[in-house]
Parts: C-alpha cells; sequence; structure tokens
C-alpha cells in the first residue's frame, strides 16, 4: 500500500474518530445525572460561528494561493462571495447559493484569468 | 404505533433532508474526486462519508488530504468544525436512555444537524415509538448522505468540463453555513472574532500553517473575555 493511501486511510479514521467522540461527549460524561458546567455550553455555543468564519478566511487565502495568476486584486473571489451571500439572504437555498457562486468564480477563473 | 407506520412517518420527515443531503453530499463527492487525482477514490469517498456523516467536514478534508496536513492537525481542526455535536447530546440524554447498548451507539454516531433536529422534535406515544423513530430518521438520513456522496464521487470523474476553481465550492459552503449562524445576531460577534483570529494566523503564518494558532487565539479570546461576551450575547438576545 502507498503512501498516500495509508495517509487517506488515517485521515478519515482521524475524523471519523473525533467526530463519533465529540457526538458521544455528553452521553459518557453526564449520563448519570450531572450537570454540564456553565463555560462548556458557553464554549460550544461560541466556538462554532467562530470556527466557521475563520474556515471561510482559511479558504479564501487557500483558494487565492493556489491560482498560477496573480496581481488580479481578488476579483474572483470577491464575485463567487457576493454572489453567495446575496443569493443566499434572497432565495436562502444553500445548494443554489453554493452551485451559483462556485460557476460564478468558475467561468470567470476560466475565461478571463 | 406499529412499525411500518413509524417507518413512513419517519420518511416523511425526512424528505427535506433527502433533497439537501443528496444534493449537498453530491457536491462535496464531486469536489473530492475533481481535486485529489485517484482511481480509487469512490472508494474512499463512500468510506469516508459512512463513518463520518458530517457535511462540513466532508468538504474540509479535500483541502486536509490535498496538502497533507499532519494528522494531530486533522484531529484538532475536526474537533473545532464538529464542537457543535458535543452540545446536540446534552438535550437528548433523557430521550436517548434505557435503550440497548448498540442502538445507542448508532444514534449517536448518527447525530448530525438535522436528524437532531428531527429527533429533538419528535414525540410518539410512547418511548419505545419514538426511540424506533429516532432510529429510522437516523438510517434515512444516514444512507441520503452516503449516497450522495459517492455518487457525487463518480460523477466527478467524469465531468465533461474543466473543474478548474471548484474548490471555491468549500469557500461558498463555509460561507453559507456563517449567513445562516449570523441571521441568530448572538453569532455574529463569535464570528467577527473568527475572522479576526483567521487573518492574525494569516499575517504570522503560512496559508497552511495559519489554522491552528488562530484556534488557540479564538479560544483564549472566548475565555479571557467570557463576562463581556456573553453579556453581548445576552443583549442581542434580548433585542431580537
Amino acid at each position: 500500500m502507498s503512501g498516500e493511501t495509508l495517509y487517506i486511510i488515517a485521515v478519515i479514521a482521524v475524523t471519523a474518530g473525533v467526530t463519533v467522540l465529540l457526538r458521544a461527549f455528553p452521553f459518557l460524561l453526564f449520563s448519570s445525572g450531572r450537570k454540564c458546567p456553565p463555560v462548556i455550553n458557553y464554549i460550544g455555543k461560541v466556538l462554532s460561528p467562530a470556527a466557521i468564519a475563520m474556515l471561510v478566511v482559511y479558504c479564501l487565502c487557500s483558494v487565492y494561493k493556489d491560482k498560477s495568476f496573480s496581481g488580479i486584486w481578488g476579483i474572483p473571489e470577491a464575485a463567487g462571495c457576493i454572489t453567495v451571500i446575496i443569493l443566499h439572504k434572497w432565495k436562502g437555498n444553500p445548494l443554489l447559493s453554493i452551485f451559483a457562486g462556485t460557476a460564478v468564480y468558475m467561468t470567470i477563473t476560466q475565461c478571463f484569468f | 404505533m406499529d412499525n411500518k407506520k413509524i417507518l413512513s412517518k419517519a420518511f416523511t420527515a425526512s424528505l427535506p433532508v433527502l433533497m439537501g443531503y443528496t444534493t449537498m453530499g453530491m457536491a462535496a463527492g464531486i469536489l473530492l474526486s475533481g481535486t485529489i487525482q485517484r482511481s480509487d477514490i469512490v472508494l474512499w469517498a463512500f468510506l469516508s462519508s459512512l463513518t463520518s456523516i458530517s457535511g462540513a467536514l466532508q468538504f474540509a478534508i479535500v483541502d486536509w488530504i490535498d496538502n497533507r496536513i499532519p494528522l494531530l492537525d486533522v484531529a484538532l481542526l475536526t474537533c473545532f468544525l464538529n464542537v457543535r455535536y458535543a452540545m446536540y447530546g446534552l438535550s437528548l440524554l433523557e430521550k436517548f436512555s434505557g435503550i440497548s447498548f448498540w442502538k445507542k451507539c448508532y444514534l449517536i454516531w448518527s447525530l448530525t444537524d438535522e436528524t437532531y433536529a428531527l429527533e429533538t422534535e419528535s414525540r410518539e406515544d410512547d418511548k419505545k415509538s419514538t426511540l424506533r423513530y429516532c432510529l429510522a430518521v437516523a438510517a434515512f438520513d444516514h444512507s441520503y448522505w452516503v449516497i450522495g456522496v459517492t455518487i457525487g464521487a463518480v460523477a466527478g470523474k467524469f465531468l465533461p468540463f474543466s473543474t478548474r476553481g471548484i474548490d471555491f465550492a468549500m469557500t461558498a459552503l463555509f460561507l453559507v453555513v456563517l449567513t445562516d449562524q449570523c441571521k441568530d445576531r448572538r453569532n455574529i460577534y463569535p464570528a467577527v472574532i473568527g475572522v479576526l483570529s483567521a487573518v492574525a494566523g494569516r499575517i504570522f503564518f503560512s496559508t497552511s500553517n495559519m489554522l491552528i494558532p488562530a484556534m488557540i487565539l479564538m479560544t483564549a479570546v472566548f475565555i479571557i473575555f467570557r463576562k463581556k461576551l456573553e453579556k453581548l450575547f445576552i443583549d442581542a438576545e434580548v433585542s431580537k
């Protein structure tokens, strides 16, 4: 088995293991009637939007970094993001927003850059 | 209630999830097989969707595998990405009590956002029916996700046009989730802290190394300014 195959298996195992542990966390700790400490509740609430917001920034950096072209002031990225946000606020359909935003981004990068 | 009735009720309730999961799963599958050029990628797409059942994660691992990020980072990132799952169980402890071990394991394993929403709403005549209903909903939703991702991964290999730029789909997904979360005004402050932490991470580190410092920074900010942030949280709730 090649190193990359092993690596993919390891990624799948780690992500599945961590996800299942998170899901089981309250059942493992608080099943005997113990109350959840408020700080955990608080962290759980605030970390979720913060992590997603961080990933948006990260994805933009990583999308931008991978391109062979440079010095275009992030126009395709901005156009894609604006499409996603406006469509999503307007229609509220996640798939429509993702597909349209990606289509706009792909069209601009493939046609003009 | 008899089993057939419970099954059909669970299936009807899961129909919106069918639409969402198959299409979203397909998008994740296309992204995976479009980015990672391997002949056996469909198998990995299938296994990953079967074991993790997590939307954002399914998109995120594409980038992680592509950049070969260290496994410890994979574990930490998964933790941050899916920490909300740890909160869901808190409100289901009572509902899932008194069920056999393996069934309980499956209910926990399959607990996604959408399945959680359907399960917390469920109220059948008796406890046994409620649990059967939850199991059925979980199994339906789970299968939709696996089917969507696997079909997407197959389709991604035969797309008749260039997939250059398709990685933007991941940005779009996270942006959609963020837009939804910010409809609840209480989430705006944490989101802003998330953006600032990420920008700080990018300024001091390279793109591939920015996430861990950013996560440490935001956690520190949340703990240090807990009192102030909780007050903002309550104020936003009042003004909603």
